[in-house]
């Protein structure tokens, strides 16, 4: 499932504890802060309050929001764009499964993050790297929580390997050879 | 003090969807299937419909008896009755909650109007079957609305005794009058349908039906009243016997119990005034709220270069928005030059959601304030700050 999992349930009131114990697994993985890219729907969660002036986050100043129209309106290379370019994670969040403002946005991307994923996965790059989340207006606690854990699980990860040669964004093209005509920018190096 | 109220609406609907989301998962919360739900009422309707038509009689002397007769003598009479009275009274709640939630979060916007004014006609004759409906058992109910809506229709100046005598066939009660009402019963059911083309022209896959659940839960819900509490008609109406007090059906009849309170002509007015409002609702101006930045995003432009005729988008528009013609010429990059259809976007279609662009990998499509070299720049940004 291409999903970050159910959104948290009955705890989901109280306002998640800072030190989430899922953070204390692996060595090493508390002390590096994945650089989080997260499309937030404009008709989903209320930025109001959760996003600093330059569009990071308050809680989680290692993820930066970039407002969309509708979770549709991404195109899948954007988000390997991302991750190319230095993120270590990306996520969509949309409005929750079925109530779509724009009535099947929502299903929409997260079947093309679905094959995103498996087109990840032939490249060598950690198909947990993309995530799709699913909160309405007012769940800013609950998207809150659910970031935080998605940042978590990206910071467990092993380390990327070196980026791939860049190819045509989507997978519809027959795969052109590497050196072939690479679009967009040439990846930024990874950082450390 | 209205837009603050309606903010808060919204505030409320989508509070009731997350406590509803707690108990079932997302796909199944029925608040995200009104239009299904009432579309499948609206079946329930026809098909129980037909049955107590083939034995209803629209005569003056006959139309209690027959229905009578239903409830007494047919095997099941009383149980199909049941379904259609319950039925109907299901409708009328699915159909008002499909409405409220339309409007609490502002799916009218844009070129959604189209559902919109359908849907409130849908919503006024579905309220006008109803009483019309009440009419057709001819009890001493129906002689009272008979009545009631002779007297508010006679309170129209200069019009208002010649649209009575159209509506019921005469002065008084007539042997016009109850033919009358069943066509007028079962011409604008059908009429429905049309209406209901309309309402779903724009739409892509619309969501007819509800989860099988809500499907099976409605129908054991109508079927356990229409045992438990029996569809009945009061006394049968006669002229000499004039009828009292109206039982009301709430859903259908509360015009008539504000009678109490109105005079008729305030009545008819005041209908007039939200009808008209209503339908007035997708045109006012869109308020921009703090919270959604985003708005007016500009209507998606097809880049005819890159466009490979791949229907990509065709298939993933939401609103029926584009459409694949002829090319008249070959594209710019390699992939577009050997396609045989253009995307088009039809502008009054559009409501700039952008999921076409989503769907597009060849770069072919844009919402013009939202370009994807801003998107890039931004990611750009984010990655390197
Ligand atoms: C006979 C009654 C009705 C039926 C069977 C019906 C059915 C439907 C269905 C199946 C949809 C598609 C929902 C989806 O796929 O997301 C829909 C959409 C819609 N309906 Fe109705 N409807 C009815 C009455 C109304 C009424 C009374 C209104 C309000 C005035 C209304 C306004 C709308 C609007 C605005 C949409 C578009 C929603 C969107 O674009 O997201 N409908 N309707
Ligand atoms: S933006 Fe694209 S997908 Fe959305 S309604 Fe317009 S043409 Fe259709």
């Amino acid at each position: 499932m291409p999903e970050l999992g159910p959104p948290p349930k009955s705890q989901s009131q109280s306002a998640p504890a800072p030190g989430n114990p899922a953070r204390a697994a692996g060595p090493g993985a508390a002390a590096r802060r994945p650089k989080i890219v997260g499309f937030l729907c404009d008709w989903a969660v209320s930025a109001e309050g959760i996003v600093r002036e330059d569009g990071t986050m308050r809680d989680l100043p290692n993820v930066t929001l970039i407002k969309v129209p509708c979770s549709g309106f991404i195109r899948p290379s954007w988000l390997e764009f991302a991750l190319k370019n230095g993120a270590d994670g990306t996520f969509v969040c949309g409005c929750p499964l079925g109530d779509c403002f724009n009535r099947l946005g929502n299903n929409l991307i997260q079947d093309r993050v679905a094959q995103m994923r498996r087109r990840l996965e032939r490249q060598k790059i950690q198909p947990d790297r993309v995530g799709t989340i699913y909160y309405g207006l007012r769940e800013q606690e609950q998207f809150v929580a659910a970031v935080r854990e998605f940042s978590d699980r990206v910071a467990q990860l092993p380390a990327p390997p070196p980026p791939p040669p860049a190819r045509r964004p989507a997978g519809v093209s027959p795969a052109t050879p590497a050196d072939g005509s690479p679009s967009g920018p040439t990846p930024a190096p990874e950082e450390p | 003090m209205y837009r603050r109220l309606l903010a808060s609406l919204l505030r409320w609907t989508l509070r009731l969807d997350v406590g509803i989301n707690r108990v079932y998962p997302a796909d199944f919360n029925p608040l995200y299937y009104t239009g299904g739900l009432s579309n499948l009422f609206l079946t329930i309707l026809i098909l129980s419909g037909l049955f107590l038509f083939f034995y209803y009689v629209p005569s003056y002397n006959e139309a209690y008896t027959t229905v009578q007769y239903i409830s007494e003598r047919v095997p099941y009479g009383q149980i199909i009755r049941g379904i259609h009275r319950y039925s109907a009274d299901g409708f009328m709640i699915v159909i008002l909650l499909h409405f409220f939630r339309n409007w609490f979060t502002e799916r009218f916007r844009f070129s959604r109007d189209e559902p919109w004014i359908s849907g409130m006609m849908l919503l006024v004759f579905a309220g006008f079957i109803g009483v019309t409906g009440y009419v057709l058992v001819w009890d001493q109910r129906a002689e009272l609305l008979v009545v009631m809506t002779g007297n508010a229709l006679a309170a129209i100046p200069a019009v208002g005794g010649w649209l009575r005598n159209l509506l019921f066939g005469g002065p008084g009660l007539t042997n016009l009058l109850l033919p009358r009402m069943l066509f007028l019963h079962v011409g604008p059911a059908v009429l429905l349908y049309v209406l209901l083309w309309w309402h779903y022209v724009r739409l892509r896959h619309p969501k007819v039906w509800p989860p099988a659940v809500w499907t099976l839960f409605s129908l054991g819900v109508v079927l356990l009243l229409s045992g438990l509490i029996p569809a009945a008609s009061q006394p049968q109406a006669s002229p000499t016997t004039p009828p009292r007090q109206l039982a009301v059906d709430w859903l259908f009849l509360l015009p008539y119990v504000s009678l109490k309170y109105l005079t008729p002509l305030w009545l008819i007015v005041l209908a007039t005034v939200i009808i008209v409002y209503g339908l007035y609702i997708p045109y006012q101006l869109p308020e921009t709220r703090a919270e959604m930045g985003l708005r007016e995003s500009g209507i998606a432009q097809v880049i005819d270069a890159n466009c490979t005729g791949c229907e990509l988008s065709y298939y993933d528009c939401p609103y029926n928005a584009i459409v694949m013609a002829p090319s008249p010429h070959p594209g710019v990059t390699k992939a577009a030059q050997a396609r045989k259809l253009l995307a088009i976007v039809l502008e009054s279609r559009c409501v700039e959601c952008g999921i076409c662009i989503g769907a597009c990998p060849f770069e072919a499509l844009e919402l013009p304030h939202f370009l994807e070299q801003d998107v890039q720049a931004k990611v750009l940004t984010a990655c390197r700050s």
